[in-house]
Formats: structure tokens, C-alpha cells, sequence
């Protein structure tokens, strides 16, 4: 629970950098609703504020979803420390925070409905933006196993794999906190020692930043600490790529994982550069319809989070990923073809495409085959 | 707890593929008007226009990922080498032929995590889980980056 509150207020701050007076405003706005609730603030120490904030920001420019989710985001507690020093009403919100857990648990009775809502705004502003954050992060979680604060675990995850789903990552933080316990236990009983002091728990090594625990039967000297911790950090990224790579889940082993991963970034270079000839040779339209590439469902936020990419029912970009994930390497090249067969059939569906003689150019011998 | 996380976003248009995706279309597609309106017609067959054209392709892809490393490097190296080797990513794959299993054990994997390192612009300067952890937003990038392109071709191909 407390995870969830934090969340909320790191959303709420991202969103605050973003658009402060935008923040203030529908913090200030969702003073209404609450004052009919509590007594407390129907006082008149409210009215000018009110007045005085919608007046000069002209506040309009909320649609009513937006606000709900800020309101969401923080159900009545972090709204008051982001408000702006000149609001005016200075003295009148020094009483404010202790009044506001009973209005708090109000507010969030109100807006259960919306929790949703509410939390993926405010993931998806700090997963596009926490990239800030990612050399602060970056040291003070990665070494802490089992017990990780899966929030910053998240974030670090957030901007490494910036296209992934706030989902995923949640439903991987249990796995990988487990996997790595595991995977550390495993380590320590098959590990030679090379000094062997055992249940020395508590040394961790000053040079790091990170506080390492050695288990039973490890090593403790700062070397090899350090070695397993940068060995951890490196497989936990390398689990991370395994599942962005397609076909690589079944894969044990880095080296060959990374071997997989190389040829996939070759591969995904080449097509780049092939379509980039092709380009050349072909006249752009000026109006190049972005909200029809969009709408080819390819970036549909949805579904990412099953483990397995091959249990995909939904078409689209996504539709191909179980296609990959079960084929072998030279399938890379039939890449594009079963994504624009699949993409058109959607899209031609949805009515998108209007004139259906398209679809027969793109038929599996079509142009789009790439001759490498 | 993980049934709560299922979450949606309020639009779909704000998750960061479709902002990726905006944003390198809204950067590929003035470029290559741009290109198209200037080029003569004696250069349309020439290797230097598909040059040209390349290194819009992968600027455009610099520009609209600038929340990581990779895509500043990147931007550096096309800002300063203006007229690039179209032959750089058979490059790259001769390099992987040279470098044979002389070392076993940890070299292994030191040797593909090099190998790794050169294929992501700017890996060489990161250290290794740097690398590692930036690698998997260019793949997810150069994914995008495809898809646009493909879309782009096949909608003007008829």
C-alpha cells in the first residue's frame, strides 16, 4: 500500500514538472467537491483562493478525465505541498495537512472508480520521463536481491526498456526478485569459496555504494562482491533482453543469448537499411496519414504483459510475435510479410483501407519481401 | 495486486511507442520531402541519394529517441560524418568473422558483449551494463523505426 502512495505522488511530481500551474489548478478545482463533504473547508478561507487561482489561470483546459486522474493520483494528500507559494492563501493552508486524512480516505472514495485511470497516468509520465533519474537509481537498487524496492527496480526498468509495458515489468518484479534469490542461492552452493568465512552477513564492503549481503559460504573480500554484484547486474539486464528478443525464452546460457541478440540487432539494422533504399525510390506522399500507422495496433498498450509473447490472440505488430518467438533465425526475413498481411487484414476490417485492390499487392509474394 | 496494475492508458496515442512512432514519422517525413523537392533528377539513381536518404532514416530515429544515450551518440556521428559509408553494417558483420573462439570461458562472452558494444552507436563508451540496459531501447526503437518505414513504403508504393 504504501508502494501504491508513492507512486502516486512520484506520478503526481512528474506531472507537476510538466505543467505546474495545469497541476495547481486541478488541485485547487477538486477543492469544491470536497468542501461539500467536509465542513472544514467551506470556510470562507477557501473562497478567494478559489476564486483567485480559476480566475487568473483561466482554468479550462482540463478535459474531465485528466482531472480525474490527478485527482487519483493523489487522493487529496500530496496536492497541497505542490501548490504554488503565491496562491495567496498562505495561512490557510498551514492547516491544511493534518485535516487531510479524514478528507483523503473521503477522496479516495470517490474516485475508486477511476484507479486505474489514475495510476497508468501517472506510470506512463514517469516511465517516459524518469530517464533523469536513471544514474540515481541505478546504483542504490541494483544490488539489493529479494528485498528490492520494486518501485525504483521499476524505474530503472522503465526508461531500460522504455517501450515496455508498466504491466510487464510489475508482473516480472515478483519473478525476478524470486529468480534472483534463487538464482543466488544456486550460486553460493555450487561457488568454490575462496576464503571461506562464513556467515560473515554484515560486511558490506565500503567502496560500494551498494550494499551487498554475502551469504553463508560466500566470499567476502570487496573483490568478489563487487564481481557478483556487477555478474547480477549484467544477467538481470540480460533476462530483460531475453524477452525482448523474440525466440530467445528458450535460451539458457549468455553466450548464446547474446549470439541470438546480436543477430537480431543485425538483422533488425539490415531490414532498416533495405527499407531505407526502397524509400529512396519511392515518392513520399506529403500527407502521410501518422494516425493510420498508429492505428495498425501495433501500439496498442494492451497484452504485453503475458510472459509468453506466443499466447497473443490480438492482431497487428503484436500478432507477429508469436510467429517469431516460435520460428527459427532465417524466419527473420519473412518478418514483413506476415506483419503487413496480418496489419492490412486488421486494418481493412476496421475499414481503414479503402480501397481493398491494396490488398492483393501485398500478397506473399509482394514487393515487401526483402532481397538481402 | 497484479490484477490492479493491468492498467490502460487514459489515450492510447501517450503510450511511448506511439509517441516514438509520432515522433520519428513527424522527423522522417518533412526530411525526405524535403530531399524529393531539391534533388535533381540525375541523382535519383545514384548511391549518394540512397546515402542521403539513409542518413535522414537514421537521424530521424536519433532525434526521436532522446531520452536515451545511444540516440545522442548517434546524433554526433551522423552530425559529424556527413557523408557515411553505406557499406558500415557489412562492416560490422565482418568484424564478428574475425574475431574467433581464441579464448574460452568468460572471453566468450566478453567477446559477444564487445561484439554487442559496437553494434549500438556509442556502445563502445558505455561501460557494460550500461550497454546492456540501453540495448534494449534501441532494439525496441529499431523495431519501431521498421515498422514506420514499412508503412511509409507501402503506402506510397500502388
Amino acid at each position: 500500500m504504501g508502494r501504491e502512495s508513492n507512486e502516486g505522488e512520484m506520478g503526481f511530481k512528474h506531472g507537476g514538472g510538466d505543467d505546474e500551474s495545469g497541476i495547481s489548478r486541478a488541485g485547487i478545482t477538486s477543492m469544491p467537491l470536497y468542501a461539500k463533504a467536509d465542513p472544514f473547508f467551506s470556510s470562507t478561507d477557501w473562497d478567494p483562493v478559489v476564486s483567485g487561482i480559476t480566475g487568473g489561470g483561466g482554468g479550462g483546459g482540463f478535459s474531465s478525465s485528466h482531472y480525474h486522474s490527478m485527482a487519483m493520483d493523489n487522493p487529496g494528500m500530496g496536492c497541497f505541498p505542490h501548490y504554488p507559494p503565491g496562491s495567496g492563501s498562505g495561512s490557510g493552508y498551514g492547516n491544511m495537512p493534518p485535516s487531510l486524512l479524514p478528507f483523503g480516505e473521503c477522496g479516495g472514495g470517490h474516485f475508486l472508480g477511476s484507479d486505474k485511470n489514475g495510476e497508468s497516468v501517472g506510470r506512463l509520465i514517469r516511465a517516459g520521463e524518469s530517464h533523469e533519474d536513471h544514474h540515481h537509481h541505478q546504483v542504490s537498487d541494483e544490488g539489493v536481491l529479494g528485498a528490492s524496492p520494486t518501485r525504483k527496480r521499476r524505474q530503472t526498468e522503465a526508461e531500460s526498456q522504455w517501450n515496455k509495458k508498466a504491466v510487464e515489468e510489475f508482473q516480472e518484479d515478483p519473478q525476478r526478485g524470486s529468480d534472483g534469490s534463487q538464482k543466488k542461492q544456486k550460486a553460493e552452493q555450487s561457488k568454490e569459496t575462496m576464503n571461506k568465512e562464513s556467515s560473515q552477513s554484515e560486511e558490506a564492503p565500503k567502496e560500494n555504494y551498494i550494499h551487498m549481503r554475502a551469504r553463508r559460504g560466500q566470499a567476502t573480500n570487496s573483490h568478489s562482491l563487487a564481481e557478483r554484484v556487477r555478474r547480477e547486474k549484467i544477467s538481470e539486464r540480460m533476462r530483460l533482453l531475453q524477452e525482448l528478443v523474440p525466440g530467445c525464452n528458450k535460451i539458457t546460457g549468455k553466450a548464446v543469448m547474446l549470439d541470438e541478440i546480436i543477430n537480431y540487432v543485425q538483422s533488425l539494422q539490415q531490414q532498416v537499411e533495405f527499407l531505407s533504399m526502397k524509400l529512396a525510390t519511392v515518392n513520399p506522399e506529403v500527407n502521410i496519414d501518422i494516425d493510420r500507422i498508429l492505428a495498425k495496433d501495433l501500439l496498442q498498450p494492451r497484452d504485453r504483459n503475458t510472459p509468453t509473447l506466443g499466447l497473443n490472440p490480438f492482431s497487428g505488430f503484436q500478432g507477429t510475435m508469436p510467429n517469431i518467438s516460435t520460428s527459427t533465425n532465417p524466419q527473420y526475413n519473412t518478418l514483413p510479410q506476415t506483419t503487413l498481411e496480418s496489419e492490412l487484414q486488421s486494418l481493412y476490417q476496421m475499414g481503414f483501407v479503402s480501397n481493398p485492390s491494396t490488398m492483393s499487392s501485398f500478397s506473399p509474394n509482394g514487393r515487401l519481401k526483402p532481397e538481402l | 495486486m497484479n490484477k490492479r496494475q493491468r492498467v490502460f492508458s487514459l489515450q492510447p496515442n501517450k503510450s511511448p511507442k506511439a509517441v516514438f512512432a509520432r515522433r520519428y514519422a513527424s522527423h522522417l517525413v518533412p526530411a525526405l520531402n524535403k530531399i524529393n523537392i531539391n534533388k535533381t533528377s540525375s541523382q535519383v539513381n545514384h548511391k549518394s541519394f540512397e546515402q542521403t536518404v539513409k542518413h535522414e532514416v537514421d537521424m530521424a530515429l536519433a532525434l526521436s529517441a532522446q531520452e536515451f544515450a545511444w540516440s545522442r551518440f548517434l546524433q554526433h556521428k551522423l552530425l559529424s560524418s556527413v557523408h557515411e559509408d553505406p557499406s558500415e553494417s557489412s562492416k560490422i558483420l565482418e568484424r564478428s568473422n574475425y574475431k574467433q573462439d581464441d579464448e574460452e570461458g568468460g572471453g566468450e562472452i566478453k567477446k559477444r558483449l564487445k561484439e554487442l558494444q559496437k553494434l549500438l552507436p556509442g556502445g563502445e563508451e558505455m561501460n557494460m551494463d550500461e550497454m546492456l540496459g540501453e540495448i534494449g531501447s534501441y532494439i525496441v526503437c529499431l523495431e519501431l523505426q521498421m515498422l514506420v518505414l514499412k508503412s511509409l513504403v507501402q503506402d506510397n508504393t500502388s
